[in-house]
């Protein structure tokens, strides 16, 4: 079996049995991370997509300073933030239409049931969901990467680019965000 | 809280490369090279001003060539003339001669 850097030489030099090497055994991480932080499972398909295109477009400027996984992370919560951005803008400008007559009715947000969780979980799970998409854009990272992906705060810390104490405290700060949070929607669906 | 621990991967389209292909050859296209080109800031600004700049020399080069306006008219008289177009013979003089 070809090792990484092997395969990273390669795909530099645009090699496509390399390029699908990568797809092929990064795609579920990729995949997983995107669908943690869009929690919606077409647009994490286009979004890995688009990922991996960046990644055959960018590889030259991969210097080898993290690992490469490391760097696909950074990629993938990036573009999914990204687009989280995008997507609230132009809630914001459909809003925005709508005080002046000409939108739709306000569209309803489906639950978010991720395919990886388990069968009895699978209600309290949506409700956590819906929690985590209010958190700010790093929490709701290093949350997805640690809770989803099972990295370790080391891991995270590399692919937020910070300390090992920031993510601990980013992790403790999304964990009361997420509390109160989960503690209101109980209080006012089954009081 | 605890729901999320132990959730399992969650797995990519068995197809995801094959997409990915796709998708790469489809901006690799004349087309899409020629938007996102023309669609650039610079030269799309570049083109405005382009089609600004042709319009305002068109205007000008216009209004400088009115001398000229009574030559040309007689011009073109002359010419219909010599091609017998009379421009007086419309439907309604034609009704009139057949009723003649």
């Amino acid at each position: 079996m070809i090792n990484e850097t092997e395969l990273i030489e390669q795909l530099k030099q645009g090699d496509e049995t390399a390029f699908k090497t990568i797809v092929e055994q990064w795609k579920d991480m990729v995949y997983n991370t995107i669908l943690g932080i869009a929690q919606n499972e077409t647009e994490a398909e286009d979004l890995a997509q688009d990922v991996f295109i960046k990644v055959f477009e960018k590889i030259n400027t991969f210097k080898g300073d993290s690992k490469f996984s490391t760097w696909l992370y950074r990629i993938a919560t990036t573009t999914a933030l990204d687009h989280l951005r995008s997507k609230k803008r132009k809630k914001r400008f459909g809003f925005l239409q709508s005080l002046g007559g000409d939108g739709d009715e306000k569209e309803s947000i489906p639950d978010f049931h991720h395919p990886g969780v388990s069968l009895d979980n699978k209600e309290r799970a949506a409700v956590l969901f819906k929690a985590i998409e209010s958190l700010p854009d790093n929490q709701k990272t290093a949350y997805t990467l640690h809770k989803l992906e099972g990295l370790s705060y080391r891991d995270v810390s590399e692919v937020l680019k910070t300390t090992v104490s920031a993510v601990e405290s980013l992790m403790s700060r999304a964990n009361q965000n997420l509390r109160k949070q989960l503690e209101e929607y109980y209080n006012k669906n089954y009081r | 809280m605890q729901c999320l621990d132990g959730t399992k991967r969650a797995e990519a389209n068995p197809f995801l490369f094959t997409r990915i292909k796709a998708r790469m050859a489809k901006k690799d296209g004349g087309w899409e090279r020629t938007f996102s080109f023309i669609s650039r800031p610079a030269i799309a600004m570049a083109i405005v001003l382009l089609v600004m700049a042709v319009n305002g020399w068109a205007l000008l080069g216009r209004s400088g060539s009115t001398d000229n306006a009574i030559g040309d008219t007689e011009n073109v008289s002359e010419l219909a003339n010599e091609y017998n177009v009379v421009a007086s013979v419309d439907n309604y003089d034609y009704e009139n001669l057949t009723n003649e």
